[in-house]
């Protein structure tokens, strides 16, 4: 077995993984402006929803789906009754920062008098190895890499044939310009924060299912990931997020390969460091596309 | 004689009577117990990736505080227990100690203290003068400074050479002759891997790879275990908390179904890693693979009785409290809390600087002193003019000059339901052989 050639397999499902929950987050921070650090918290959230389901006997699969759903409703109610009123009272960027921060650590606390600090696992049979090569993934990894490439072609579909993609461009582009031109700009918005949701809902229970058993802490370990990714790509770029994606989940465990595991994110982030030395705007965005989103 | 001089003589012979009463009791004679109810601060990761560590500490308060409480408390002072969450970091460890020590006047000892953040608030602690009994095995610990500290169980290096007693002498295979290390590379788990590579090569013994792993939650290890399992090591040497199963589950996967041995150091004995690795791997490949190092418990005898009683109450407030029946690290902690108590009463203070050297006294105890199980037996004996040994539900203790006390060993499994089982125990003579090969 190459283990270079093996963990290039294993890279193509951490790309999978970190691409479904940094497009979303890009999305959000792209068209609402907002950066979302309870993301990693209701991605856990759904995490959980799809276990305790699991644990009744439905298929993880129906879990995800419901997971999804989850994380849509409560990204759109997070957005409408916390962020959106903090927002419209001027709140500055950095202060919606602190916003969402305390948001992310509510949710936690909140979360673990109830699921507990003991980590859990799916009941869900991953399928006998599939080997090509020295790549050996298993059947559920297979199909996370298949979700992940039907999800990215259905955000493109999205943004570049649809209408609303089309009027979620504008609104990021220029909200106000969008709204003089008849967009209803908060209707954009909130399906905006649906459908990141429904992404960061499905993200929570794929990134459980990868790594085969989760808890609380999860869900803010992984959200570092994703930050990594969506800087990578540049902040607001779902192209980029995915390019981000695709590169952090392969460095990292190309790297573990070529060097010690302990070092995999270390590698990793210092690609992104350089990155943003050589291009502080990220792999995709034009120079100055930060101060244009905020 | 003239009547004042009659007095005075009187008086002199009254006080000598007095004096010669009180000089067979152990009581120091200190400033009193005061008033008020006293504290046990439990420091230690409650979030995080070892949040599994602390509820096990938490649970030994829970269970001391009535064993202090029912019978009289401290001088009448009433126990109780406070969480102070270090999330396993010391960069949270450092301001949680502060805010414990700052905060709290009434604190009587200190439990937890991994070995997440030892290194970096034990010396808060001891400069606040409050005993503390740490979970650390850092060999930085086996000859410390600090007065106050006290270890209740044995340095990591000990913990390594029973790992690899097991590899070498454990019952039910022949010796392994290649071992996987996998470790977490946090302080506390890198600590096993120098002396188990000392110990298993000079005794012949080849190690295949050792891989450090990142415990940051969400990790899959897919890629570290293709690079071990390529190595075709005999088995595995492992501790990493929270990451062993999805670890053991990706070697399961990665193998073809098939499982490779694995030993694990005493944190294994717990029931969240149990649950864990049963989820992933299934309980008949964990207890069919597993092979565990603990110290040696008896789990029985009035200070057990004791422990389990109160430790099946504490229910009511710590749901998981009774899942911590057959952990080590439960067991000595509550001790530790227990002797403190004791020390308070044997010297009649609540002055940390005067009753903490009474702990070390009481844990070893002295030339014919009375053996006590339970602190309502030791105050008896203490109000009695006695000088006492506690042996409690973590049996016998032995503090050396540093405060360590180190007990022996044994080899476990589990059972499909998740109890500790003795496998076997190293004879003295292997026990010296690998200390030889793994040096102190």
């Amino acid at each position: 077995m190459n283990l270079f050639v093996a963990a290039f397999g294993f890279g193509l499902v951490s790309m999978s993984v970190i691409a479904i929950a940094a497009v979303g987050f890009t999305m959000q921070f792209g068209i609402t402006n907002m950066i979302n650090l309870a993301y990693g918290e209701v991605m856990i959230s759904s995490a959980y929803l799809a276990y305790y389901l699991n644990k009744a006997g439905i298929s993880i699969w129906i879990g995800m789906v419901a997971g999804a759903l989850f994380g849509s409703v409560f990204s759109f109610l997070l957005n409408r009754l916390v962020y959106a009123p903090f927002m419209r009272k001027g709140t500055a960027n950095l202060g919606m920062v602190i916003v969402s921060l305390a948001v992310s650590l509510m949710i936690s606390n909140l979360l673990l008098p109830i699921v507990g600090f003991y980590s859990v696992s799916y009941q869900e049979d991953p399928g006998s190895l599939i080997r090509l090569g020295s790549i050996a993934l298993t059947r559920d990894q297979i199909i996370v890499i298949a979700i992940a490439v039907v999800l990215m072609l259905g955000i493109h579909a999205l943004l570049t044939y649809s209408r609303l993609g089309k009027a979620m461009r504008a609104t990021a582009a220029n909200p106000t310009l969008a709204r003089n031109c008849g967009i209803p700009t908060q209707r954009v918005i909130d399906s905006v924060w649906l459908i990141t949701g429904a992404l960061c809902g499905l993200a929570g229970v794929v990134a459980a299912l990868n790594a085969d058993s989760f808890a609380i802490a999860n869900g803010s370990a992984f959200l570092i990931t994703i930050l990594a990714a969506a800087v990578l790509g540049g902040a607001g770029q779902p192209y980029g997020a995915m390019i981000g994606a695709v590169l952090i989940g392969l460095i990292t465990e190309l790297s573990a390969a070529a060097w010690s595991p302990e070092y995999k994110e270390v590698v990793a982030f210092g690609i992104l460091v350089l990155v943003m030395v050589l291009r502080p705007q990220g792999l995709l965005a034009k120079r100055g596309a930060l101060a244009a989103a905020g | 004689m003239r009547g004042f001089e009659r007095y005075k003589v009187i008086s002199a012979l009254g006080a000598m009577v007095v004096l010669a009463a009180c000089g067979g009791s152990t009581s120091t004679g200190g400033s009193g117990l005061g008033s008020g109810p006293l504290l046990v601060g439990v420091i230690a990761p409650f979030s995080g990736a070892d949040a599994g560590l602390g509820p096990a500490y938490y649970a030994a308060c829970l269970a001391a505080a009535p064993s202090i409480n029912n019978n009289g408390g401290v001088g009448g002072r009433q126990v109780s227990c406070q969480k102070f969450d270090t999330r396993g970091e010391p960069a949270d460890a450092v301001p949680a100690a502060n805010a414990m020590i700052a905060s709290n006047s009434n604190l009587m000892a200190v439990v937890g203290c991994t070995s997440d953040e030892a290194a970096t608030v034990a010396p808060i602690i001891d400069r606040g003068h409050i005993p503390m009994f740490c979970m650390t095995g850092q060999t930085e610990f086996n000859k410390t400074t600090l007065k106050y500290f006290h270890r209740l169980v044995p340095a990591d290096i000990y913990d390594a050479y029973a790992m690899v007693g097991s590899a070498l002498y454990g019952p039910g295979h022949a010796p392994y002759k290649k071992a996987a290390l996998v470790f977490g590379n946090d302080i506390g788990s890198q600590a096993f891997v120098a002396p188990a590579t000392n110990a298993f090569t000079k005794l012949g013994g080849t190690i295949a790879i050792n891989q450090p792993i990142n415990l940051t939650p969400g990790t899959s290890y897919r890629t570290e275990v293709a690079a071990m399992l390529a190595t075709h090591p005999d088995v595995i040497l492992t501790e990493a908390l929270g990451a062993a199963g999805t670890y053991l589950k990706e070697v399961k996967t990665q193998n073809g179904g098939q499982m490779i041995p694995f030993i694990g150091t005493s944190a294994t004995i717990d029931p969240q890693w149990f649950q864990q690795v049963r989820d992933a791997i299934g309980v008949d490949d964990l207890v069919k693979y597993y092979a565990g190092v603990d110290l040696g418990y008896t789990f029985a005898g009035p200070a057990y009785d004791e422990f389990i009683t109160n430790l099946n109450a504490a229910a009511s407030t710590f749901a998981d409290a009774p899942k911590y029946k057959q952990r080590g690290s439960t067991l000595h902690l509550y001790d530790g809390i227990i002797m403190t108590a004791l020390a308070m009463t044997a010297t009649n203070s609540a002055d940390p600087t005067v009753y903490n050297s009474k702990i070390k006294e009481i844990a070893n105890g002295t030339s014919g002193a009375t053996v006590v199980n339970t602190y309502k037996d030791g105050v008896a004996a203490i109000k009695a003019g006695k000088s006492i040994q506690f042996v409690g539900a973590g049996g016998q203790n032995s503090f050396d000059a540093f405060n360590n006390s180190v007990a022996g060993y044994i080899w476990v499994t589990y059972d499909n339901q998740g109890n500790e089982v003795k496998a076997g125990q190293m004879t003295p003579a292997q026990t010296a052989t690998i200390a030889q090969a793994g040096g102190i």
